[in-house]
């Protein structure tokens, strides 16, 4: 996505003669130096949270961070923060990317306004970039959020009605058709949500298709300084805010092993297998501390859910729950969910 | 000129409204997806029972009681056996080494369930109030009418209520059965004894002359005896109501239990096979006259679990 100006990042409100850029920089220099600021963001972040992410899981013990260092692979660790943070990591990119092309264009046609960080940001990202992070939020977020990718869509590529028809009839017609036909569709749904008073989710499924109608287009001059300085605080929060869950997401997966300590006697232990050997499986229990269990005493092992993959919502879209992203929902066919293993309750 | 100006405002406006409420439907989106369910879960629900932490689940069960519940060289067997086995899996005690069975004689199934002898009682346990008051039941499970069984030899003699009124013949039933009671209401003149199998016992060594029990316990010992015994179809009246019995103090294992019967319930409205339904063919099923379907448990909760989100076609 490129914009028609060049990103500048000097404030020339003061002398819009001021040629820009300024500070002495050509804009090819600022585009150099700002995407590889981005990328280096884009390796070190998820290195940082995966190292974050092992601290927490080993409740905050030195010798258990270092027993899942040496046994957890980095690739696996990569692997594992891609898989519970692409959901955040989109969240941010759509959010950064639609604000900012609301912010830029409302910023060309004031000269001499200093352009957002956000707009900035917009600018000098390619347009497969923004695509690409609108459809992993299309894969990784929730049928219920999903709704709201649509006037974030049309904010970051400035998709106006206009472009359906010249002729306003027939745009209008349009429209009604095409919102008629997403209202059919959720029909069901939306007669649940009501009958439960689910009126977020009413809202949630109803309204951001209305404002993707009107949400392209430049702001006017008065809103745009507060608004970018609000949302930029407020992506940043919201980036802090959900990445809390990120870090303390379990790295491994969570288990029950039956273990036959003494002859007919036998105990569940609740936890993370580190590692395997021909001698001990070394377990993270769920309570805290490390466990090595002789391999010749351990009789079985089942994987359990953990309690923050509980439903909190009762509505189906299709079948498909609205809390399932479309990956999920799309998983959950390929191989549906067993029935929940006894050991798993048994334990807590 | 103006006019261009004008809409350039609306538009302007516009997209300042748009941009304001799709934020806010974001942060409100965002503190929901951060909200815990309205909902108790079924592990908090399992975290409130007395049995939370417990090695084994001890289940008070009848050992006598052909096709519901008996024992058969240290196996417990019958449809009661099976619901029990059922329940006890999805509480998290699968397998019978992580069940105690505790066999129970049908006067002894209240208190062993408040002297806490038992977690549950699945023996073909009525609902009744007065029950209710004494302890807490999840179900009906199942749905039976009583009737009365008769020596084959006395199955042109005995077809009525009022036969059984009649002073020459013996009529026998279990002590703190509701099969007593509804006798009473008859004014019939009845033998209590401990179980109802030893009125069946009493009938073959001609002590009594009939048995009135539920359908299901008939039926149990006309699979035993098909050729010496008779069920006649006898309008009593109520149908009974079989239900799992919990202790009073614990109204989160009823909804647990109540919860789990539902489940089953609903696989089985689906058309889909259920634990009651794979019961019910393998137990009772062969030997009813008219095939029953799982009744609808009553005052069922509403919890989550784990598997909500999983696809239901």
């Amino acid at each position: 996505m490129t914009a028609p100006t060049v990103a500048g990042g000097s404030d020339v409100g003061a002398d819009p003669s001021t040629p820009r850029p300024a500070r002495g920089r050509d804009p090819d220099e600022r585009r150099a130096r700002a995407s590889q600021s981005f990328w280096t963001v884009v390796v070190a972040v998820p290195a940082i949270f995966s190292v974050l992410r092992l601290g927490v899981e080993a409740g905050g013990e030195l010798q258990t961070t270092l027993l899942l260092v040496a046994n957890v692979g980095p690739v696996n660790l990569l692997a594992g923060f891609l898989t519970t943070a692409a959901r955040l990591l989109s969240t941010g990119l759509v959010a950064v990317f639609a604000l900012g092309a609301v912010l830029g264009v409302s910023v060309d046609r004031l000269p001499g306004y200093r352009r957002p960080l956000f707009a900035r940001w917009a600018d000098i990202t390619p347009a497969w970039f923004v695509l690409a992070s609108f459809l992993i939020a299309l894969v990784t977020w929730p049928l219920l959020y999903l709704p709201l990718l649509l006037p974030a869509l049309a904010a970051a590529f400035q998709l106006r009605p206009d472009r359906l028809h010249d002729v306003a009839a027939a745009r209008v017609l349009i429209v009604a058709a095409l919102f008629g036909g997403y209202l059919f569709f959720l029909a069901p749904t939306l007669l649940d949500a009501w009958q439960q008073r689910e009126l977020l989710v009413l809202a949630l499924f109803v309204v951001p298709p209305v404002l993707a109608l009107t949400i392209a287009g430049p702001l006017p001059g008065a809103v745009i300084r507060p608004l970018a300085s609000v949302t930029e605080a407020a992506v940043l929060a919201m980036l802090v805010w959900a990445s809390l869950p990120v870090i303390s997401t379990p790295v491994l997966p969570l288990t029950v092993t039956t273990v036959e300590a003494t002859p007919g006697t036998t105990e569940d232990v609740r936890g993370h297998v580190v590692v395997v050997d021909d001698v001990n499986m070394v377990l993270l229990q769920e309570r805290g501390g490390v466990r090595y269990v002789p391999i010749d005493q351990v009789k079985a092992q089942v994987l359990c859910p953990s309690e923050e993959e509980l439903p909190r919502h009762r509505l189906r879209v299709h079948d498909f729950h609205v809390e399932d992203s479309l990956l999920e929902g799309l998983g959950r066919r390929v191989r549906p969910a067993n029935r929940i293993d006894a050991a798993c309750r048994s334990t807590g | 000129m103006k006019m261009f100006l004008t809409r350039s405002r609306v538009r302007s406006v516009a997209t300042t409204v748009a941009v304001a409420l799709t934020l806010t439907l974001a942060a409100a989106a965002g503190c929901d997806s951060r909200q815990e369910s309205p909902l108790p879960s079924v592990n908090e629900k399992l975290r409130e029972t007395h049995i939370y932490g417990q090695p084994t689940l001890k289940i008070g069960v009848s050992t006598t009681g052909p096709l519901m519940g008996e024992l058969h060289g240290g196996t417990y067997t019958g449809f009661d056996v099976e619901i029990a086995r059922y329940i006890a899996a999805q509480l998290g005690y699968e397998g019978d080494k992580r069940i105690e069975w505790v066999p129970v004689a049908t006067e002894d199934r209240i208190p062993a369930i408040q002297g806490g002898a038992v977690d549950l009682v699945v023996s073909t346990f009525s609902m009744t109030d007065e029950r209710e008051k004494l302890v807490s039941f999840a179900g009906p499970y199942l749905v039976t009418t009583q009737e009365a069984m008769v020596p084959t030899r006395l199955k042109d003699s005995i077809r009525t209520i009022e036969d059984l009124r009649d002073p020459r013949y013996k009529v026998c039933t279990s002590g703190g059965s509701t099969t007593e009671a509804e006798l009473g209401k008859h004014q019939i003149r009845v033998f209590v004894v401990k179980e109802v199998g030893d009125c069946v016992d009493g009938i073959l060594e001609g002590r009594y002359d009939a048995v009135s029990s539920d359908e299901t316990i008939l039926a149990g010992f006309l699979s035993k005896h098909p050729k010496d015994f008779t069920i006649i179809d006898m309008p009593f009246g109520t149908s009974e109501q079989i239900g799992v019995g919990v202790p009073i103090s614990d109204p989160a294992l009823r909804d647990l239990v109540a919860f789990f019967l539902d489940k089953s319930y609903q696989q089985g409205r689906k058309g889909l096979s259920s634990p009651w339904l794979t019961a019910y063919h393998q137990t009772l099923g062969p030997w009813l006259r008219a095939p029953k379907v799982q009744p609808p448990p009553l005052n069922v909760p509403k919890l989550v679990d784990f598997d909500d989100k999983a696809p239901r076609k």
